[in-house]
């Protein structure tokens, strides 16, 4: 039995480096512990949320479990920035390692350029935290030589390059580290690929060669994507199949995806190369989809389908306020929530790919079954999709039931991965000349100019006599632009223009 | 001066010239009263013995229905300030009025008083109705197919070209689309509101730049039996009909399901005698019922435009422009406009066999040869130059010439491109 340290009546001050995560980003938090003689006890200030403050009770039945000795004296732990809201468990292992220094317990020389994160169980084992990729990323932003971290989930840490990842079990092996008794154990990487590919294709979908053409058109301009047609028609499976279609995503935004979903216990939480793909139930509420929640904002559907696909279905179902709350982030490709104490923002590059119904019964433009929906109700279900989030949607097209007859029998549709392969060719083709990864968010001048003056002769008359916006001008260019790509030409012509032009008609189809 | 002289003296500027204001303030006050209406004192006309063997009202009627409502005595007082009030948002409005049997009210509409229910009070905005042409009643369904639509516009660009009135009861759907088709032609047209005129439905035919203002701009009418503020309910725009069918010769019902209001229309124009005709649909569309089953009773069968104008007096007979069925789709003008040569022939061809309910993008993939891209690019093309159309069921052939073709080329630099800006939205 270890025999131990007398306690020192002089002032200690200890100091442990930790993260706090805001939104997605981890923000640096001192942790400065300072022991005293005076009546017993644990006072945790700078603004600790609920499970901060808990710690001290983790933390003291942990240390007594593994060997150590919870000091009898008085001990103030400040959490600096203290204006800066402190949440979750992380900062267990923190407080942990600082009480031990601090009552001499440890020497703690290697927490010099360490940042520490961890959640601390009773028994004294280290449990790993959310997060942890946010965490790693933002300590090698801080400039840490290295991370200790619970051994539970530390592999996501490796992910990261730049930062030396100490794994420790319990609370003695974190003691020891620090100490320099031990060597770290090496981390096994993060597996990649952990998400099984979805089990769709695109082959799977028969007829709807139009739908198809603006399901190709859409995913390789990075198009947000309205399909509208009567229940059954397919819609919703070729909203499904949209990712099937997208490019591997390259590192950076594998991170960033596995950030978020670290964050929010998302299927992507190790680094994936596929893209993600949300669908939330049309009852969605706004928080689900933009994030929030008390304490930190927890990320949102949207920010889930970041370098990704969000699949909305029933688009005219979801109330009003739900679709107001998508038109900026689809705008800025970010979440912004506004707290009081801070401000959040959560990454939300999403590609749309939308379903609805044509009316409230359905049946609107149904070859065989009759819609029941009077004129005024229809207009008035379609008016839900107010303007400014529906100019944000590039590609529209109408659906129709294919007849059953062309549903049995093999399959005569185009696989995924063929049709990926022309989506990938298509980005690839205009990526040095647009400076961005897709058509949607390149810079103006670079698509205006590389349309020839046929085209652009054809889109200013058509418009003008379909009756179209002077916006649907620019998005109708970046449609086009996309089918040049598609078809590998340096210049949009008159050909793209009239396509475009038909993937986006004014108003609603049917 | 009592109020019932300041309503006498108000209804001077609301009632037509051949009507007397004293008898409209007195009928007004006494319609204005807990429990009546003017079908109310119509009924009691009728109950009194009155003119029982009319065959119609006469300019005496109105005297005889004042006397009704003088005997019931206290129309001096608060009933007349009512029917002030009444009276100055009719003024208000431009609305004029007439008693039945008065000169300012149809003829046509008053056959059969009192036992066929003409209405009491006729008011109206715009045209007089007394002095329009003989009318043809289009009537059907709201919730129309393109088919319904298109047929009722082409019967009422026949009817009102002809110089006939079409008379519909101002609803959305196929109403709309008879209404719409007979503006700017010498028939004209007449709205049969099923409210007030102070009420404002349908709202999107009653809202500035809506349907009512371009019927009463073109030199159209719009009227209502009703008091000013009376709102529309089902009783009242069911008791609507039986005026369509009464300012009508000829009633048409284009598309209806199995309880369509339309029904109630050919009944009572069948009550006064008049034709009854229906046009021919879908057996298997729901929309088709109405007209359906009037053929099965005997209505006689509108195969075209030419059928309608011949049941119409005073017009001339044969063949009238614009009188063939097949132009509800038929093949548009063979301007030899640069569009027309783009749609491809085997599309054409699909489109011409669609007719006018149309046919799904999807299903003209599958005739095109050149696959999804290239279709979507012909119909951008053909939608400019105006030789198709978007309808509910896809795409369908534009009856009519084709739009003329687009402006000398501009030079693009002249053109308004650029990201939006903020006055764009």
């Amino acid at each position: 039995m270890q025999t131990p340290a007398r306690p020192r009546t002089d002032r200690r001050l200890t100091v442990v480096d930790t993260l706090t995560l805001v939104g997605i980003e981890a923000r640096p938090v001192r942790l400065e512990c300072a022991v005293s003689g005076g009546l017993p006890g644990l006072r945790l200030v700078g603004l600790p949320d609920a499970a901060v403050r808990e710690a001290g009770e983790r933390v003291r039945a942990a240390l007594q479990r593994s060997g150590f000795r919870w000091p009898p004296l008085r001990i103030v732990v400040n959490l600096a920035p203290a204006d800066l809201p402190k949440v979750g468990t992380g900062f267990d292992l923190p407080l942990a390692l600082a009480v031990l220094a601090a009552s001499g317990q440890i020497d703690g020389r290697g927490l010099d350029g360490s940042r520490v994160h961890g959640e601390v169980g009773l028994d004294g084992g280290l449990r790993a935290v959310p997060g942890l990729l946010a965490v790693a990323i933002g300590a090698q932003q801080l400039g840490a030589e290295r991370l200790l971290v619970p051994e539970q989930g530390a592999s996501i840490a490796t992910a990261v390059s730049g930062i030396e990842v100490w794994p420790a079990r319990d609370l003695v092996e974190a003691a020891a580290l620090v100490d320099r008794r031990v060597d770290p154990r090496p981390v096994r990487p993060a597996e990649r690929s952990a998400v099984p590919v979805p089990g769709v294709d695109l082959s799977e979908v028969r007829g709807q060669p139009v739908g198809r053409r603006a399901v190709e058109v859409a995913a390789a301009g990075g198009h947000h994507l309205l399909l509208v047609g009567p229940p059954g028609c397919g819609k919703s499976m070729l909203a499904h199949r949209m990712v099937t279609l997208l490019p591997d995503l390259p590192h950076q935004e594998q991170l960033e995806v596995a950030t978020v979903h670290g964050i929010a216990g998302g299927p992507h939480a190790v680094p994936t190369a596929r893209p993600p793909v949300r669908a939330p139930q049309s009852g969605v509420t706004a928080a689900a989809l933009v994030g929030g929640g008390g304490g930190i904002a927890r990320p949102g559907e949207l920010s889930l389908a970041h370098r990704g696909v969000l699949v909305l279905d029933e688009l005219l179902e979801t109330p009003r306020p739900v679709l107001d709350a998508l038109r900026q982030p689809l705008e800025e490709g970010r979440v912004v929530i506004d707290r009081a104490r801070s401000r959040v923002v959560l990454p939300a590059k999403v590609q749309l790919a939308a379903t609805t119904n044509p009316c409230p019964c359905g049946m609107l433009g149904h070859p065989r079954r009759p819609c029941a929906c009077r004129p005024d109700r229809i207009d008035r279900y379609r008016s839900r999709l107010s303007g400014p989030l529906f100019d944000r949607i590039d590609v529209h097209v109408a659906m129709r039931p294919v007849p059953r007859e062309r549903l049995t029998g093999p399959s005569d549709a185009e696989p995924s991965a063929v049709v990926a392969a022309r989506v990938a060719r298509a980005r690839a083709f205009g990526r040095s000349r647009r400076g961005s990864d897709v058509n949607r968010d390149a810079p103006w001048e670079a698509v205006r100019t590389s349309a020839d003056s046929g085209a652009l002769r054809l889109l200013a008359d058509g418009l003008d006599v379909l009756g179209a916006s002077a916006r649907a001008h620019e998005r109708c260019l970046r449609v086009a632009r996309t089918i040049a790509d598609l078809d590998r030409s340096d210049t949009v012509e008159e050909e793209h223009v009239a396509e475009a032009m038909a993937l986006r008609l004014p108003g609603l189809p049917t | 001066m009592s109020a019932l002289d300041g309503a006498a003296r108000l209804a001077h500027g609301v009632a037509h010239a051949d009507t007397d204001p004293a008898v409209l303030a007195t009928i007004l006050a006494w319609t204005c009263g807990p429990g009546r209406s003017p079908d109310v004192l119509r009924r009691r006309y009728r109950d009194a013995g009155e003119g029982v063997t009319d065959s119609a009202a006469t300019p005496g009627t109105a005297e005889h229905l004042a006397r009704i409502a003088r005997d019931d005595g206290g129309l001096d007082g608060p009933l007349a300030e009512v029917a002030c009030r009444v009276l100055s948002r009719w003024s208000a409005r431009g609305v004029r009025v007439a008693i039945v049997g008065d000169g300012g009210y149809p003829g046509r509409l008053a056959e059969g008083w009192p036992d066929l229910d003409p209405p009491v009070l006729l008011a109206w905005r715009g045209e007089p109705p007394a002095t329009s042409g003989p009318g043809v009643a289009i009537v059907g369904a709201r919730n129309a197919t393109p088919y319904g639509t298109a047929v009722a516009q082409l019967l009422a660009t026949a009817v009102a070209r002809a110089g006939g009135r079409v008379v519909s009861g101002g609803a959305v759907g196929i109403d709309a689309a008879a209404h719409g088709a007979a503006l700017g032609l010498p028939g004209g047209t007449t709205v049969v509101l099923g409210c007030g005129h102070d009420v404002p439905y349908p709202v999107p035919h009653a809202r500035a730049g809506g349907l009512f203002e371009r019927v009463l701009d073109d030199g159209g009418t719009l009227v209502s039996e009703l008091l000013p503020e009376v709102g529309a309910h089902p009783g009242v725009i069911r008791a609507r009909n039986r005026i369509v069918a009464g300012l009508a010769e000829v009633t048409v019902v284009v598309e209806g399901g199995g309880r369509s209001g339309a029904l109630l229309t050919a009944t009572a124009a069948a009550d006064r005698g008049r034709e009854v005709m229906a046009v021919p649909g879908d057996i298997t569309a729901p929309g088709s019922a109405a007209p359906l089953r009037l053929l099965a009773e005997g209505a006689r069968a509108c195969t075209g435009p030419r059928d309608v104008l011949e049941l119409l007096p005073g017009m001339p007979r044969g063949e009238h422009r614009g009188a063939r069925a097949t132009e509800v789709a038929g093949p548009p003008s063979r301007s030899p406009t640069l569009a027309h040569d783009a749609l491809p022939a085997a599309v054409h061809r699909a489109l011409e066999r669609a007719g006018p309910r149309g046919l799904a993008v999807e299903d003209l993939a599958l005739v095109h040869p050149g696959g999804a891209a290239a279709l979507l690019a012909v119909l951008t093309r053909a939608r400019i130059a105006g030789s198709v159309e978007d309808v509910v069921g896809g795409i369908r052939l534009r009856a009519g010439p084709a739009r003329p073709p687009t402006a000398p080329p501009v030079p693009p630099a002249a053109r308004p491109l650029g990201p939006p800006r903020p006055s764009d939205r």
